[in-house]
């Protein structure tokens, strides 16, 4: 009786898990080796989706830039919400404020954050070249350079689109901020006690004992990369500029799927898209392993 | 001390511009030449981005349709996640071992990656082009996170609580809703904010399953709203300020209270 009703009370997480994860993946591993827009049955082409892949240019422009996209941003993110988190743990005045300014920008949505960031990073009435060009003449920046032109060069679009994502690590602040808060008070009064330095503290102490959170936030943020590279190329460089700067492998499957109609050939991008994130993940958890 | 407020105020120095200048640009008048300078507050002030936003966006119906969308979602969402959190709790170990695996699994697949199949899905179900596939993550907990949440938070209330529950001939569902959830309630509350700041801002789900403009989410009514005219950037900065504010308001104060609640449980900051 009492175990019949534990399982019905499981069952909807059940049931979402399996129609709208488990069977999906399944079908997004058959599409990979056929050719289906939806309209007719499925042809099984087998690895010919894959062989199309490796030859198709726009393809491995697109892998190339996750790849670096990955490189850059996930790193990058993760430093700032791990300084932020051990610059604002302790109470002070105006913390609190920080804290929440901090964690602010990554409640904005998707959409309208890319928005705000399309207006910014305009090469001529965007603020930031607006305030760039402060004290320089003839449109140039006060070094005389000229400013950068953020959404119609391939480097200043990509170098855009990471410094977007730079602000909005919230997420992974508040969670070591809460890791951070509960480590044992006592550790570090005996570390005071022993004269030991702000730099061996954080290496001898805080380092190892949130190492965890850490390592699974580099894991989850490798995984994420590949989403939140999406709305930015979507919404504020178009996937440009011209020849697919800011394409990502996201993009590239949306792209295909829902404006070429061609689901077999974004289900093996997809499957690609996996593979390279299982891989990044393996590799993660080896180099952690070995490092501590 | 001084030294940690002043880096609080190098955090809010790079943190707030971002969130200030979309306030600034909306209160722009829409058509004027763009200022030769940076300009934190316009000049002339003008509210009328705001007026055509609503107007040319159709923000009042888009704003009505996430409305809805939220409020069957996030409630949804919430009871999915404690329901099966807590069923976790109960059952066999190989089972909740299976689930977690799931879950985590789940956790790891990107959005993009299962988009295609779940399309297929809703069109044979004849549901493209319905708020339905814009509820049904709800299914899912919205996130395979928070089933995982409630399940650290009801494994963590004491043993000896279930026993008496059980010796009392308390069925699950009772134990449930009577004595685990009220146990739970900040937990509850962080869990329902996010859902609703997830839900809320949803985009790539309504911009592959909604076609018909009496349908659109405020994130789609904006990005439509944006491809109208790029240019006109007070009109769409406004139209985002518009669909920004209740998920910030709703995130702040989570943020605010889960932090609060740490401190309550005896986890002194230094």
């Amino acid at each position: 009786m009492s175990r019949r009703q534990l399982g019905f009370m499981l069952a909807p997480y059940a049931v979402g898990m399996v129609a709208l994860v488990l069977l999906p993946a399944a079908a997004t591993l058959m599409l990979a080796f056929a050719d289906y827009d939806l309209v007719q049955p499925p042809q099984w082409t087998g690895a010919g989706n894959f062989t199309e892949l490796a030859g198709d240019g726009i393809f491995r422009t697109a892998l190339v830039n996750s790849l670096v996209f990955a490189a850059v941003a996930v790193p990058l993110r993760l430093l700032i919400a791990l300084g932020l988190a051990l610059l604002l743990h302790r109470r002070a005045r105006g913390v609190g404020t920080a804290r929440t300014a901090a964690a602010l920008p990554t409640a904005v949505p998707e959409v309208a954050y890319g928005l705000l960031w399309l207006w910014l990073f305009n090469p001529l009435y965007g603020p930031i070249n607006q305030l760039l060009r402060v004290g320089g003449e003839n449109g140039l920046t006060a070094l005389g350079r000229t400013p950068p032109q953020w959404l119609t060069d391939p480097t200043d679009a990509r170098a855009a689109i990471i410094i977007m994502s730079l602000f909005t690590v919230g997420e992974s602040f508040l969670v070591l901020l809460a890791a951070r808060l509960v480590l044992p008070p006592e550790v570090y009064e005996l570390a005071a006690v022993e004269d030991a330095t702000g730099w061996d503290v954080f290496r001898r102490i805080t380092l190892p004992l949130i190492a965890p959170v850490l390592g699974l936030l580099l894991v989850r943020d490798t995984i994420l990369s590949f989403q939140v590279s999406f709305v930015p190329a979507l919404v504020v460089t178009d996937g440009g500029p011209p020849p697919y700067a800011t394409t990502y492998l996201s993009l590239f499957v949306y792209r295909n799927a829902f404006e070429y109609l061609r689901y077999g050939y974004a289900a093996a991008a997809t499957m690609v898209m996996l593979v390279l994130t299982v891989a990044a993940v393996i590799l993660q958890w080896r180099l952690l392993r070995r490092w501590r | 001390m001084r030294l940690r407020t002043v880096g609080a105020v190098a955090v809010v120095a790079v943190f707030l511009p971002p969130l200030l200048m979309l306030v600034a640009g909306s209160l722009r008048e829409p058509g004027l030449p763009p200022p030769p300078g940076p300009q934190l507050v316009p000049d002339p002030l003008s509210t009328e981005g705001y007026i055509r936003a609503v107007d040319l966006g159709g923000l009042v119906r888009a704003g009505l349709n996430s409305t809805v969308v939220a409020a069957i979602a996030v409630p949804v969402s919430v009871l999915v996640a404690s329901l099966a959190g807590f069923a976790m709790t109960q059952l066999p170990r190989r089972i909740t071992a299976a689930v977690m695996a799931a879950s985590l699994v789940a956790l790891a697949a990107p959005a993009t990656a299962l988009l295609v199949p779940r399309f297929a899905l809703f069109r044979v179900l004849g549901l493209t082009d319905t708020l339905a596939p814009l509820v049904a993550p709800a299914l899912l907990a919205t996130s395979p996170l928070y089933p995982l949440v409630f399940y650290v938070a009801f494994r963590a209330l004491p043993a000896d609580l279930y026993d008496a529950c059980r010796l009392e001939d308390l069925s699950p569902l009772r134990t449930w809703w009577r004595v685990a959830m009220p146990l739970v309630r900040p937990v509850t509350a962080v869990v329902a904010a996010l859902t609703f700041v997830l839900t809320w801002s949803n985009f790539l789900d309504p911009l592959v399953y909604i076609y018909d403009r009496d349908l659109f989410t405020l994130p789609l009514a904006l990005r439509s709203l944006s491809t109208l005219d790029p240019t006109n950037f007070p009109v769409f900065l406004a139209g985002a300020v518009l669909t920004t504010i209740p998920p910030l308001v709703v995130f702040a104060l989570a943020q605010r209270h889960a932090l609060r609640h740490l401190r309550l449980h005896g986890y002194q900051e230094t």
